[in-house]
């Protein structure tokens, strides 16, 4: 398998074997952005920096190992040599992977083991196109998706409303030709009736023609407005769903890399934005450019000198909309920005409120809000201000236009060779002319903003989730529970590994108790268990089948899981309970109370089962809380349990009474139950001790007491230490 | 008398390092030669030069420099040139132009180890303000550059930060 580098040519030849690896580092022998190659054969690894001759030759029979050593921003490949280790090359953080995967190579080749292979992963991913750095998960790269793909991309949500939007379009153009009307009632008022004498018929009928046209525009735009709004408001709902839908099925690592709170204001305003586009902006683009193109005809055929006198200011409004339109789009993205962080920390505070009362810091909390507030403020005066100022020059151009008119036409009326009337309706045209020369900032606002906004919201619809259904799952119908860890390495972060070569055989049935230090790797691995994450290496099966080609749903039917952070959705006791199972009926969820020992303290309040919880559950304690969700994994009534840490918020009687229902609970089950309180586990069949990722111990409890020095050993002496001081038993 | 809930402050003499033939860091450290050390800043954005975590290549921490000036010659250069390698978050000396070409921004930089250039797809989620006038600036592919205080850049950097920002 080979890195897509090349090696120059003249390092090329200085190695006769075939080369096993071959690549580039993006930094030199100082630390600068600079390069390095590096290659690797069967006898030796070499590495040049930029003079022919290599930097650095060794001997693969004198390595010992390879470990690619990760630090900020970047790494090195160190080898260790009989004489101590070796610095062959540093890298930026764009080759970590790449490294990770030379290092293994290396190592490999130096023991004549098996060489690994090179998974797609590994190389630094870039637009095939473009060359440009792509991002996790993004499959389009986003220098090739431009504007009018993005303006397609929306105009295709109008697609199921093309009927209402149609005929808005056919009244806008109806409204626009009846406008035109006025304007020569007016020119034939003037000229033909109030200036010949006895014509009140004729007066009648012109003013009659005034109020007709009047009243069939007044309709036209009630009816258009009111289609305006319901295309809108159902423009607004699909795009919320689809932003919605598109959030909740990606996979948890992009919500790692992301502060959440940033969505909310997503979901809304960037589907508001687009909105406003696709119904008040595109509608309005089509009916102001017809407007312009008649009143133009007009203009020209009622007198075609004068229209072009009036014209003379149009090409420096162009010129000014083309300086002015990459200003306003930056300034509107700082304002998206500024109010964006105002969102985060509204919700951050508001999350955090206990721990801000707690500590006393509300002033604190105030001030920062203070300070982001100004900026918004800020933001908002020079993007408003910026409006005021182009408005006025924007009339001041127009007004010389009429003014021009104005002077020309008022000599040619004095001269009596153009008749008032006519001047009057040129006028009047001109207006319109000009107005929707004006709505073009209108609609430069706008479509900077919906720009921006459907850039944002493409980008989530587009992200690819990292955890992806196969694409014919295989049905497992209602499994054994039979579970298999080979070799399992993963990392949130692909170079830093937080598990590593997990090897775990579990029968259906089997319950095993995970324990090791805090950051041990526990919880990453019930998270992998429930794919929540994908491995970096190595499969995880469930009888014999890799997970991966299970539908996630197929998947989580037969896993109940109780997590270490409890989260309660808003709503009664019962419906948190039945989340899972939205069927359940009242005697299943109660049953499925009592076993977590839920069911006694739910019954004493006030309003029972059907008690609202808030947001987080602020209602119930810590420990009623861990109860609640408890119930919550048994109602599922899934093949595999898992519990991290499910009771660590009960006292030790309520602990035990709640084992004890579990331990009935997982007859039968395969139970993964991770706790920190040792004496949680006494039922588990093994014990798995993890630590710093790996598998240190398995055993029982007995069989890992007797290990002299071992982990699980220190740890149930400490613990018991701690009981006699506090007089507890174990 | 070592207690293991102290930070442990390595006083400026106990600590000499040096680089071995293969341009592993190492050296003496109260007495125990390493092979092999990494050096942590544990203020990465606040302190530079201080408050530097000394492990061996278990990762177990030996102690905290207090101060890389307290060092001696010797000491004090590997250390920074370790630090240096280590972090690689190169300071931005000019920017000299950031677009925004078909919905990324593409930064040129020049930085104190050379030119380079930053893609982000984003400002909010890839470039992070700091107190101080810091600016961080991430790429990506996940490299970094920082701008350690915007105010003290050039006119024409100035100019593009404002505009971007
Ligand atoms: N979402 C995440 N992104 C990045 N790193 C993470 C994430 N979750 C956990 N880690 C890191 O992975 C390591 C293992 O975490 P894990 O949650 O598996 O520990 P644990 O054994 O469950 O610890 P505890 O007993 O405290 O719950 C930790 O170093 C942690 O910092
Ligand atoms: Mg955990």
């Amino acid at each position: 398998m080979q890195t897509k580098f090349k090696l120059p040519e003249f390092f090329q030849r200085q190695v006769s074997e075939p080369l096993l690896l071959e690549c580039k580092a993006d930094l030199d022998p100082e630390g600068c952005f600079g390069e390095q190659w590096i290659a690797v054969s069967e006898e030796k690894l070499v590495v040049w920096h930029r003079d022919e001759a290599p930097r650095l030759t060794l001997p693969l029979a004198e390595i010992k190992d390879a470990r690619a050593v990760s630090a900020v921003g970047g790494g090195s490949l160190h080898i260790d040599t009989d004489f101590g280790p070796v610095v062959a090359v540093r890298y930026t953080a764009a080759l970590i992977p790449m490294f990770d995967y030379a290092a293994k190579l290396i190592k490999a080749a130096a023991h004549s083991e098996e060489l690994p292979v090179l998974s797609e992963r590994d190389l630094p991913r870039s637009c095939p196109q473009c060359g440009n750095p792509l991002d996790e998960g993004m499959q389009v790269c986003a220098q090739c998706m431009n504007k009018g793909k993005l303006a397609i991309r929306m105009l295709r949500y109008a697609k199921p409303y093309k009927l209402q939007m149609v005929i808005a379009g056919v009244l806008l153009i109806l409204t626009t030709l009846v406008e035109l009307i006025p304007p020569y009632l007016t020119k034939i008022m003037i000229d033909d009736v109030l200036g010949a004498a006895r014509q009140s018929t004729r007066l009648l009928a012109v003013i009659g023609g005034l109020g007709l046209t009047t009243l069939v525009m007044a309709a036209m735009q009630a009816v258009r407005g009111l289609i305006g709004i319901w295309v809108g408001s159902k423009l607004m709902g699909d795009f919320r769903k689809d932003i919605f839908s598109a959030l909740m099925k990606l996979s948890l690592a992009f919500f790692d890399r992301r502060q959440t709170t940033q969505f909310i204001g997503r979901v809304n305003n960037d589907a508001e934005a687009m909105r406003q586009f696709l119904t008040d902006g595109v509608i309005y683009v089509i009916g102001q450019l017809l407007r312009f193109v008649a009143v133009l005809f007009i203009l020209f055929s009622l007198d075609w000198k004068l229209t072009l006198f009036a014209l003379i200011p149009v090409p420096f409004m162009v010129l000014l909309s083309m300086k002015i339109w990459p200003k306003i789009g930056r300034l509107a993205y700082q304002q998206w920005r500024s109010i964006l962080r105002l969102n985060m920390l509204v919700g951050d505070s508001l999350q955090g409120i206990r721990v801000v009362k707690a500590f006393g810091r509300e002033r604190t909390e105030m001030s920062r809000y203070e300070q982001t507030n100004t900026e918004v403020v800020h933001n908002n005066l020079r993007m408003e201000g910026m409006w005021q100022f182009i408005f006025p020059v924007f009339s001041l151009v127009t007004g010389a236009g009429t003014l021009l008119i104005w002077y020309h036409g008022g000599h040619k009326v004095l001269e009596g060779t153009l008749q008032l009337g006519t001047l009057m309706a040129l006028l009047s045209y001109l207006g319109m002319l000009f107005g929707p020369l004006e709505w073009i900032q209108q609609m430069i606002n706008w479509t900077s903003t919906a720009m921006a906004a459907a850039y944002r919201v493409f980008e989530v619809l587009d992200t690819v989730p990292e955890v992806m259904d196969v694409h014919e799952p295989v049905p497992i119908g209602t499994i054994k529970g039979d579970v298999a860890f080979t070799k399992v390495t993963y990392g949130y972060e692909k170079h830093n590994p937080v598990l590593k070569e997990i090897d775990l055989q579990v029968k259906s049935g089997e319950m095993i108790g995970l324990v090791g230090h805090s950051g041990a790797g526990k919880s990453t691995f019930i998270n992998l268990l429930c794919r929540f994450y994908d491995t970096d290496e190595g499969s995880i099966s469930i009888d014999g089948i890799p997970i991966r080609s299970i539908s996630q749903t197929d998947l989580r039917k037969q896993i109940g899981v109780v997590l270490q952070e409890t989260f309660l959705f808003e709503g009664s006791i019962a419906e948190n309970i039945a989340y899972a199972k939205p069927e359940a009926t009242p005697e299943e969820i109660m049953r499925a109370a009592k076993i977590a020992n839920a069911h006694d303290f739910i019954v004493r309040m006030p309003d029972g089962y059907d008690t609202q919880v808030g947001e987080r559950g602020h209602k119930l304690s810590g420990g009623e809380k861990q109860r609640v969700a408890i119930a919550r994994a048994v109602i599922h009534d899934p093949r595999i349990l898992i519990l991290d840490e499910a009771t660590a918020s009960v006292d030790t009687e309520t602990e035990r009474q709640i084992q004890e229902a579990i331990a009935r609970l997982v007859h039968g089950r395969t139970t993964f139950a991770i706790a920190h309180r040792l004496s949680t586990l006494r039922n588990a069949d093994r014990l798995v001790v993890l630590d710093k990722g790996r598998i240190n111990e398995v055993g029982t409890h007995e069989e890992l007491v007797k290990i002299p020095g071992g982990i699980y050993r220190k740890l149930v002496e400490a613990q018991q230490e701690l009981s006699k001081i506090k007089g507890v038993e174990v | 008398m070592k207690d293991p809930y102290e930070i442990r402050i390595l006083p400026p003499a106990a600590v000499n390092l040096k680089r071995g033939a293969g341009g592993v860091l190492g050296g003496k450290v109260e007495n125990t030669h390493y092979e092999e050390l990494t050096v942590y800043r544990t203020f990465p954005f606040r302190f530079d030069e201080e408050y530097i975590s000394v492990r061996n290549a278990k990762g177990e921490e030996l102690g905290i420099i207090r101060e890389l000036a307290e060092l001696e010659q010797d000491s004090r250069e590997e250390l920074r040139r370790e630090l240096q390698y280590r972090y690689f978050l190169p300071r931005v000396n000019r920017i000299v132009s950031v677009k925004f070409k078909s919905d990324l921004w593409l930064w040129d930089l020049k930085t104190h180890l050379g030119p380079t250039r930053l893609a982000m797809r984003n400002l909010q989620d890839y470039v992070q303000l700091h107190s101080g006038g810091r600016v961080i600036l991430s790429d990506i592919s996940g490299k970094r550059c920082q701008i350690t205080d915007w105010r003290s850049l050039d006119g024409h950097s100035r100019k593009w930060l404002e505009d971007t920002l």
